[in-house]
C-alpha cells in the first residue's frame, strides 16, 4: 500500500505524530559551555541520560532507553576504532554524527515497515581552545544541527525555542554559573513541556499571569525542588583541566552541593 | 555470545591482526635492549626506564619513553621490540577506555592484567620468530584492594607478581642483585622509602645498568636527558619532571661518579 507516494507521505506524517508524543514525558537536556569546559545537565529517574563517548565527547539523550543504548554503542564503536586506527584528534562529533548515526536514524525513520529510533541526541565536543567548544543535536528523523555556546533537547521544537530564548541573553563564565544557568533552563523547558502535555496545546500558553513565560528564579527553583522528589539532578562535565586524555567526569553529589543554588543544595541531602 | 566491552575483539572482527610472524632467523637488527624497573615504595609504586633504543650496535634514539601511562592508575614499562610494544600499549589504552565507557564501570585490576596476558599470548608466533618479542612490566594501583601492584611477564605471556620489585631488559641482571641487596640489607627496605628516596634509588640503579650494559642509556647531563620516572599512588600516575630529576641526580647520584 505504501508504493503510492501520498500513502508513504501520510505514513511518515503519522510516524512523526507518534514519535512527537513519545517525548512528552521526557526530561529535557541542557548543554552549556563555560570557561572550565562543557556542562551537560538533565534530571533523571534511575537510568542515567548522560554518557562519555570519547576523550572529548559527551552524550546526552531523550527517548527510549534501548534505542539510546543502541546508538550510544554505535558511537562508542566508531569513535574507538577511529581513535585507534587514526588518532584521537580524528574522532570528531561532526564526523560521528554526519557520516555515522544520522544516515542510520534517517533510514530507520523513513522505512515505515520498521521501527524508528525514539531518540533525540546531543553530542558535546570540547575543543583544545576556549571558545571553540561545540554541540551537535540530532532528532529522530536524522536531522542534525551544529551549535556553539549552548544546545538543548526537549519534547518539541517550540519548547526548545523557549529554552533557547531563556539561554541566549545570559552570560556564563564559571562552572557555578553554568550549573545555575543549566538548571534554570531545564526548569523553563520542563514547565513548558508539562503545560503542553496537560493542555495539549502550544507551550506559548505556558505563561504566568503576564504575557511572558515564567522565568523568575524563585518559581523555576520551586519547580526543580518539586521534581527532585522523584528525580535526581544529573550533571556531567567535559573538564578542560582534568589530568589525562579523558576529559569527561560526572559531578558527584559532594561537588554538586557546592555548585547548586543554595535552596537546591539543601534539597540534595 | 561475545564478551561485552571487549575492544580487542571488536578490532579483530574488523580484520585487525596483532604482529605478523616473520621468518625465524632472518637476522635483521632489531631494537630490543633496555632497562626498566618497578618497585613498591611507601606511597605506591615507582616505575622507571632508560631512554635508549638500539638496533644491534647502533643507537637508534636516545629520547624514547618506555614507561607508558595506560590509564590514570596503570603504567606499562616496555622492553623488547618497540613496534609491537607500542602497539600493545595502544590496544590496552583503548581497551580500558572502551570497557569503562561501554560498561559504565572501571575494568578490574585483574581484568587489566588478563588483557595484557592475552595480547602477549596472541603475539607468541611473532615472539618466537624473533620479530616481535615483548617482555613488559605492568604496574598500577588496585582501587578495590587499595594496594599498589607490580607484575612482570615472559615473552609467552606468563604472568608473575613482583611482590617487592620487578626488572626487565638487557640491563636488568645488573640491577636485580642490587635491588635484592638494598631491600634486604639496606638502611631501610624499599617499601619504607619516601617518593624522593625511591626516585634517587631508581636513578642510581639505571646509572649502574648503563655502566655495564651498552644498550641502556644513562643520564646525559649535557643534553639534559634523564630517565623516565613515574609514580603511581591512589591519586593516579605522576611523571617526575626533568628539573626535579636533575636536582636529585646532582645532589644524590653524580657525586659518587
Amino acid at each position: 500500500m505504501y508504493e503510492e507516494p501520498y500513502r508513504w507521505v501520510e505514513a511518515v506524517g503519522n510516524r512523526r505524530q507518534y514519535l512527537d508524543a513519545q517525548f512528552a514525558q521526557g526530561s529535557p537536556v541542557v548543554g552549556v559551555a563555560c570557561e572550565q569546559g562543557i556542562l551537560l545537565m538533565t534530571m533523571s529517574k534511575g537510568t542515567p541520560k548522560l554518557y562519555e563517548i570519547y576523550d572529548r565527547l559527551a552524550f546526552g539523550g531523550m527517548g527510549h532507553p534501548a534505542d539510546l543504548e543502541k546508538l550510544r554503542f554505535t558511537l562508542l564503536e566508531m569513535a574507538h576504532v577511529e581513535g585507534f586506527n587514526r588518532s584521537a584528534s580524528d574522532v570528531t562529533g561532526s564526523r560521528l554524527v554526519k557520516y555515522g548515526i544520522a544516515p542510520v536514524v534517517k533510514q530507520a525513520f523513513e522505512e515505515v515497515f520498521k521501527a524508528p529510533f525514539i531518540v533525540k541526541i546531543m553530542l558535546a565536543e570540547l575543543s583544545q581552545k576556549v571558545g571553540k567548544d561545540g554541540f551537535l543535536t540530532i532528532t529522530y528523523d536524522g536531522v542534525f544541527e551544529e551549535k556553539s555556546r549552548y544546545a538543548v533537547l526537549a519534547a518539541s521544537a517550540s519548547v526548545e525555542q523557549r529554552m533557547v530564548e531563556y539561554l541566549r541573553p545570559q552570560s556564563c563564565v564559571s562552572l557555578k554559573d553554568a550549573v545555575d544557568l543549566a538548571i534554570h533552563t531545564w526548569a523553563v523547558g520542563d514547565r513548558a513541556q508539562r503545560h503542553t502535555d496537560e493542555t495539549g496545546g502550544d507551550p506559548k500558553d505556558a505563561k504566568g499571569s503576564s504575557d511572558q513565560p515564567v522565568t523568575d528564579s524563585q518559581t523555576l527553583m520551586t519547580h526543580v525542588r518539586q521534581c527532585m522528589q522523584e528525580k535526581s539532578i544529573e550533571c556531567a562535565l567535559l573538564d578542560r583541566y582534568v589530568l589525562g586524555t579523558s576529559k569527561y567526569r560526572i559531578l558527584g553529589s559532594g561537588e554538586l552541593e557546592t555548585l547548586l543554588p543554595k535552596d537546591l543544595s539543601s534539597a540534595l541531602t | 555470545m561475545r564478551m561485552q566491552g571487549d575492544f580487542y575483539q571488536l578490532l579483530k572482527d574488523r580484520g585487525y591482526v596483532l604482529g605478523m610472524p616473520g621468518q625465524a632467523g632472518v637476522g635483521q637488527a632489531l631494537t630490543t635492549a633496555t632497562t626498566i624497573l618497578a618497585f613498591k615504595y611507601r606511597d605506591g609504586v615507582l616505575v622507571a626506564g632508560d631512554r635508549r633504543a638500539t638496533a644491534g650496535n647502533m643507537v637508534m634514539y636516545d629520547r624514547t619513553d618506555k614507561v607508558l601511562e595506560i590509564d590514570r592508575h596503570s603504567v606499562m614499562a616496555i622492553a623488547g621490540v618497540p613496534a609491537t610494544a607500542y602497539e600493545m600499549v595502544r590496544i590496552l589504552e583503548h581497551s580500558f577506555k572502551y570497557y569503562r565507557r561501554t560498561q559504565l564501570q572501571e575494568l578490574s585490576f585483574e581484568g587489566k592484567l588478563r588483557a595484557l596476558s592475552k595480547l602477549l599470548k596472541e603475539n607468541v608466533p611473532a615472539a618466537l620468530a624473533g620479530t616481535g618479542a615483548v617482555v613488559p612490566i605492568f604496574a598500577g594501583y588496585d582501587a578495590e584492594q587499595e594496594a599498589a601492584k607490580i607484575y612482570f611477564y615472559d615473552i609467552l605471556g606468563a604472568e608473575f607478581e613482583g611482590v617487592e620489585y620487578a626488572v626487565s631488559g638487557s640491563g636488568s641482571p645488573t640491577i636485580r642483585g642490587i635491588l635484592h641487596y638494598v631491600n634486604t640489607w639496606g638502611e631501610q627496605p624499599l617499601s619504607a622509602m619516601s617518593e624522593e628516596q625511591a626516585a634517587v634509588q631508581a636513578l642510581r640503579l639505571l646509572t649502574c645498568a648503563a655502566e655495564f650494559d651498552s644498550a641502556t642509556g644513562g643520564v646525559n647531563r649535557e643534553a639534559g636527558l634523564y630517565p623516565v620516572v613515574k609514580s603511581i599512588t591512589s591519586d593516579g600516575v605522576t611523571a617526575m619532571a626533568d628539573p626535579h630529576l636533575r636536582s636529585l641526580f646532582e645532589s644524590n647520584v653524580s657525586k659518587g661518579l
